[in-house]
């Protein structure tokens, strides 16, 4: 289906976007993922539950579960990197918006889109070190995961994360994630949240939202 | 948001955020919100799903669960506007009694849907449903078909078949019955006694297909050990053993057993060991941090046999288990009437040191079949005969393989010997079926599982091709004790019912000559598939979601799903058992019996079910729940409150451990002699191996025997040097699913290639392939990888073939390559199949619609 487009509300956007200087939205709390990227058996089971969720036709998928292996026959390994749209702190897509219809939820520090805004320019798709934002050509409109926000309001969790067939995807405040003191079945044991892992754009960049429990291969020596 | 604290409140508790971090983050927002004056507001855009989809919030909410043949048997959740079901979520605690949002405890777990049920809307409202009856037009396969109406369609079947047994007798229709729409208690497709069955076999004209694809060889092997093919355990039991052997398992795929793969990971951080035998580094080897051992496929039971003879050698056997339950483990377990017996002299322990044969089955023997070094092979066996409870657990794959059974018999010899059977943290499992449900509110009595002959089921392309040149060992024949008995079948329909076999049986090329020379193919399906592209009738049957019925575990779980009318029925769609019933009233009606046959049929119900079934299912279904499910297992839910809730997760009193009350409380095992037959006495006692079900020679204890083909094959490996496995794949329970675009973006159907096999043939991560051997050809895409055994290839089974005009399938269906010759149990050979390959530039066609391509490797395989 392709929508409307109404040309004044968009030019009244884009105006007022010109006028504000982005400083990033300070949530109250900041939620954001955890996943563990060992006890993931990489069903997908998160990404099928997210595509039906979202309505999605082949072509966009927000949540993406990235297959990892190495070695040499027979002494391999793999494991799994489960990412979506990490809801940074200091979000790369946001600022090159023209229309200003990317925003931060100050509740909780949802990054989403406002999809009657969107002119799907994709310049947010090329911004995002994460691939999060994506081109879906049937609507000519960028779309991302947005956390679920009408489960969120509900008072649930996002349908990948209640998909997740081995409970190791979560979400929660990042902060209570990062210290340990978040309850939650994606983190075992002796297990110690990391914020990047191999092959992984560097968080410096936008402070993405999201931990995980990394391989014994697949972490990032001092950057806890 | 309406109430700002009701949000706050709703999302701490379902967040786990303590009160105080609750209190703290409150305040810290409210000084952020009216710090942030220079923000940009948020009230300017707006958050929402993406419309025009309405939350779930604004829907209506309606339980229900997953229907196929998988393993295991989740919930779906539908969410729905008017007649439309918008989104599917799955169980989040909520439904069940006692239930709240987030339960998830270790003794009632949610039941959370695979990748596959999340996808059924896909199914449900897919192109390729079949909505109306349809007459074929053009040749078998064209695919060329008009629509007409119910009553002609009806009416054509009913003749025909009256014609077919006039002419040619009571064995001349196939009942070619199986999972597609299965495992309802109500609405029955099942290969043995499903609603197709009893109506062929009422009408007096139905030969059956006895061995199961998935599993013929443990059911078979299970039965002649235990006496039963209830051998399992229940899932939740995984999380106490100490070591967990998955040989041939990869439930990671599969998601065999409700949640296995979860308890299996309280397991490990128990400190379980895992250990995978496999061709493949699966995702379960890589998920449970396992050992890998990689072996050589269909040459399984040999590197038990080495197992068997480190623990012998060493003495490690546990010898007071051995003399207490089991028959045949070593000569003082032998049955005094074995000496005499034609096929019952040598005992196991005899056979693995050699004592007869003149070779020992030394880990070294071992090594030389299997390609496991044998210092490995000592290594396991060591690990097993030492650590308790220790589970080993024989799945299905490496027994779909010629002499499958041996592999299954050779692991049970192994449980056995090391005394893990009965006990916690331990396992018997061949079959692995645990609790037990009850299965049946549809009639089930006298009629339920009448047939004239039964057949081998991969055998019946070669019985049409040759007939009447077959002998009856080669078809298979089950014994009967009246003049039918050895008489092989002259088969002159078929009839499917949620049975895409045609695709999914071995040997395509044969299955679709043979089909030209019937008289009458009859499919009952959903969605139109391979198969039904062969028919002369398609009869449109509804999705579960679009009836009433009730859903059972598959073979793991303690549960029961209510599964009301989501939907209206789409199209002209009917249930299948309205089908049966109003065929029989018509049959019945052309035969001189009148209204009998479906009133008999269909005991509940006048021929109006065909106008209105629904008071008579919920007759059924109701009776069912009260006089099985209340009276024999003590629940005490009523109906009505069941139907409530969606579902009941029973509470069992003690975990259930397959044989623990055989163990612990010296109940007899339900085999002849009561104890684990070893030494198998239905086997022993055989001469005329022509004259049984299996055709030929067994033995009676496990032994190693050489498969047909297979990499040590001296001569056929020049022509076909790669070894062929066909696992299931994830994104497909078997063949369904298949035409779903977004499940196919997640998997390609692809051939997984080593690393070095693929240097030598010049072959990278992509690249089109070739596969072939003297049975058929197939493209696929290539997956290179370290994570395969040398000189094996894998190709999932499923695909829906997508042929040439020089036969050549562009799907990349590896039945093309299979062959349809059993092993005397009747385990069919999918994994013994050597083929060669070559880069192609032959196009791979990865779905009908050919919209979509996977981006399974776009998203990081090769990093
Ligand atoms: S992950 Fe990408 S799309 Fe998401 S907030 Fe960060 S920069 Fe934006
Ligand atoms: S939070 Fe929702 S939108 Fe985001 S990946 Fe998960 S299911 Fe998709
Ligand atoms: S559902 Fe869970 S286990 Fe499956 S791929 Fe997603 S995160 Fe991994």
């Amino acid at each position: 289906m392709s929508k409307e487009i109404d040309k004044a509300k968009i030019k009244a956007a884009v105006k007022r976007r010109k006028r504000e200087t982005y400083k990033p939205v300070v949530p109250a709390t900041q939620l954001g993922f955890i996943h563990h990227n060992v006890d993931c058996i990489g069903c997908r089971a998160c990404e099928i539950a997210c595509k039906d969720k979202n309505g999605l036709a082949p072509g966009p998928r927000f949540r993406r579960v990235s297959y990892i292996e190495g070695g040499v026959y027979p002494d391999v390994y793999a494991y799994k990197v489960n990412m979506s749209c990490n809801h940074c702190a200091q979000p790369a897509c946001l600022p090159t918006c023209p229309t200003g219809a990317i925003f931060k939820r100050a509740s909780d520090g949802i990054v989403d889109i406002d999809s009657t805004l969107c002119i799907g320019c994709r310049r947010c798709e090329a911004a995002c070190p994460y691939g999060a934002p994506q081109f879906d050509p049937g609507d000519n409109l960028i779309k991302k995961c947005n956390m679920c926000v009408d489960e969120i309001d509900a008072g649930r969790k996002p349908y990948c994360v209640m998909a997740c067939m081995m409970r190791v995807l979560d979400i929660g405040p990042i902060d209570e994630i990062s210290d340990g003191s978040f309850q939650t079945t994606a983190i075992g044991p002796g297990d110690m949240p990391v914020k990047q892992v191999k092959n992984m754009a560097d968080p410096e960049l936008t402070k993405p939202s999201i931990r995980f429990i990394a391989h014994s291969k697949g972490g990032v020596q001092s950057k806890q | 948001m309406s109430d700002d604290n009701d949000f706050n409140k709703l999302i701490a508790s379902s967040l786990n955020m303590g009160r105080r971090t609750f209190l703290k983050s409150s305040a810290a927002g409210a000084a952020a919100l009216t710090a942030g004056g220079g923000l940009l507001k948020t009230d300017k855009a707006e958050a929402q799903t993406y419309e025009p989809y309405p939350t779930d919030n604004q829907m209506e909410t309606v339980v229900t669960s997953c229907a196929h043949n998988c393993g295991s048997r989740h919930m779906l959740v539908a969410h729905k506007k008017n007649d439309v079901i918008v989104r599917l979520s799955s169980d989040d605690g909520r439904y069940q009694r006692d239930g709240c949002y987030g339960k998830d405890t270790d003794e009632e777990p949610q039941l959370r849907a695979c990748l596959r049920g999340r996808a059924y809307r896909e199914r449900i409202y897919c192109p390729e449903r079949l909505l109306y009856p349809m007459l074929r037009v053009g040749k078998r396969g064209e695919g060329k078909f008009k629509r007409v109406s119910w009553d002609e369609a009806l009416d054509f079947v009913a003749k025909k078949l009256i014609d077919i047994k006039e002419k040619y007798g009571s064995q001349a229709i196939l009942d070619q019955s199986y999972a597609g729409s299965s495992y309802g208690v109500l609405h029955k497709s099942d290969q043995i006694d499903g609603l197709q069955g009893r109506f062929l076999g009422m009408f007096a004209c139905r030969t059956s297909s006895w061995s199961v694809p998935s599993y013929q060889a443990t059911t078979t092997s299970s039965k002649w050990t235990f006496g039963t093919i209830e051998d399992g355990n229940e899932d939740d039991t995984f999380a106490h053993s100490k070591l967990m052997i998955m040989w041939g398992w990869n439930p990671a795929y599969t998601f065999h057993g409700g949640n296995t793969v979860y308890y299996m990971r309280k397991a490990k951080q128990n400190g379980c060991k895992f250990v995978v035998i496999d061709p493949l580094y699966t995702d379960t080897a890589a998920t449970y941090d396992a050992w890998w051992i990689p072996i050589k496929p269909n040459t399984d039971a040999a590197m038990l046999a080495g197992m068997a003879h480190y623990i012998f050698d060493n003495n490690l056997q546990d010898q007071a288990f051995i003399d207490k339950f089991v028959q045949g483990m070593d000569a003082g377990t032998m049955p005094d009437w074995a000496t005499d017996s034609p096929n019952g002299k040598e005992n196991f322990k005899d056979y693995i040191l050699g004592k007869n044969d003149g070779q020992p089955k030394t880990p070294e023997w071992a090594e030389k079949i299997c390609g496991v070094k044998a210092a490995d092979i000592k290594k396991l066996a060591d690990m097993y005969a030492t650590t308790k409870p220790a589970a080993l657990k024989a799945c299905w794959g490496p027994g779909r393989t010629d002499y499958g059974e041996q592999y299954n018999r050779m692991a049970a010899a192994l449980q056995a010997m090391t005394g893990n059977i009965g006990m916690l943290g331990g396992s018997a499992e061949g079959v692995g079926k645990a609790w037990h449900a009850e299965g049946a509110a549809y009639p089930y009595d006298q009629y339920s599982n009448i047939w004239f002959s039964s057949i081998k089921s991969d055998r019946w392309a070669y019985i049409v091709n040759n007939y009447p040149n077959v002998a009856r060992e080669e078809a298979g024949l089950w014994p009967r004790q009246d003049n039918l008995d050895g008489v092989v079948p002259n088969i002159r329909g078929i009839f499917w019912q949620g049975s895409n076999w045609l695709n999914q049986l071995t040997n395509i090329n044969a299955e679709m000559d043979a089909i030209q020379k019937l008289d009458l193919v009859v499919c009952l399906d959903q969605t139109i598939t391979t198969s039904g592209l062969f028919a002369d009738v398609l009869l449109p049957i509804c999705t579960h979601f679009e009836r009433h019925d009730v859903a059972l575990p598959w073979y793991k779980g303690h549960y029961y799903i209510h599964r009301p009318k989501v939907i209206e029925p789409l199209g002209e769609s009917k249930t299948d058992f309205q089908v049966f019933t109003e065929l029989a009233y018509r049959v019945g009606n052309m035969t001189g019996m009148g209204d009998k046959f479906g009133e008999v049929y269909n005991t509940k119900a006048t021929r109006d079910y065909w106008n209105n079934p629904d008071p008579v299912d919920e007759d059924y279904l109701r009776t069912w729940w009260e006089d099985r499910v209340m009276q024999h297992q003590h629940v005490e839910m009523p109906w009505v409150e069941f139907k409530k809730h969606g579902v009941y997760k029973m509470k069992l009193d003690r975990p259930h451990v397959g044989f623990q009350d055989q163990i612990e409380k010296g109940i007899p095992f339900q085999t002849p002699s009561g104890k684990i037959e070893i030494l198998c006495d239905e086997l022993a006692r055989i001469s005329d191996w022509k004259k049984t079900k299996y055709g030929y020679h067994i033995p009676s204890i496990p032994k190693w025997i050489e498969p047909f083909e297979s990499l040590n094959h001296p001569t056929k490996t020049k022509k076909h040097p790669y070894h062929l496995i066909t696992p299931h794949p994830r994104h497909r329970t078997h063949s369904i699913f298949n035409n779903s675009a977004i499940l196919r973006e997640t998997y390609d159907q692809e051939i997984t290639i080593n690393t070095s096999d693929a240097k030598k043939l010049g072959i990278t991560t992509g690249d089109k392939v070739e596969v072939w051997n003297d049975r058929g050809r197939l493209v696929v895409p290539a997956y290179v990888t370290q994570r395969c055994m040398p000189g094996v290839v894998s190709i999932p089974e499923g695909a829906w073939i997508d042929l040439d005009k020089n036969g050549i399938d562009r799907a990349g269906n590896p039945n093309m390559l299979t062959a349809d010759t059993p092993s005397p149990a009747g385990s069919f050979a999918y994994n013994t199949i050597l083929v060669n390959l070559r880069k192609t530039d032959l196009q791979h066609r990865a779905g009908w619609d050919e919209t979509s391509v996977s981006r399974s490797h776009v998203f990081g395989r090769d990093i």
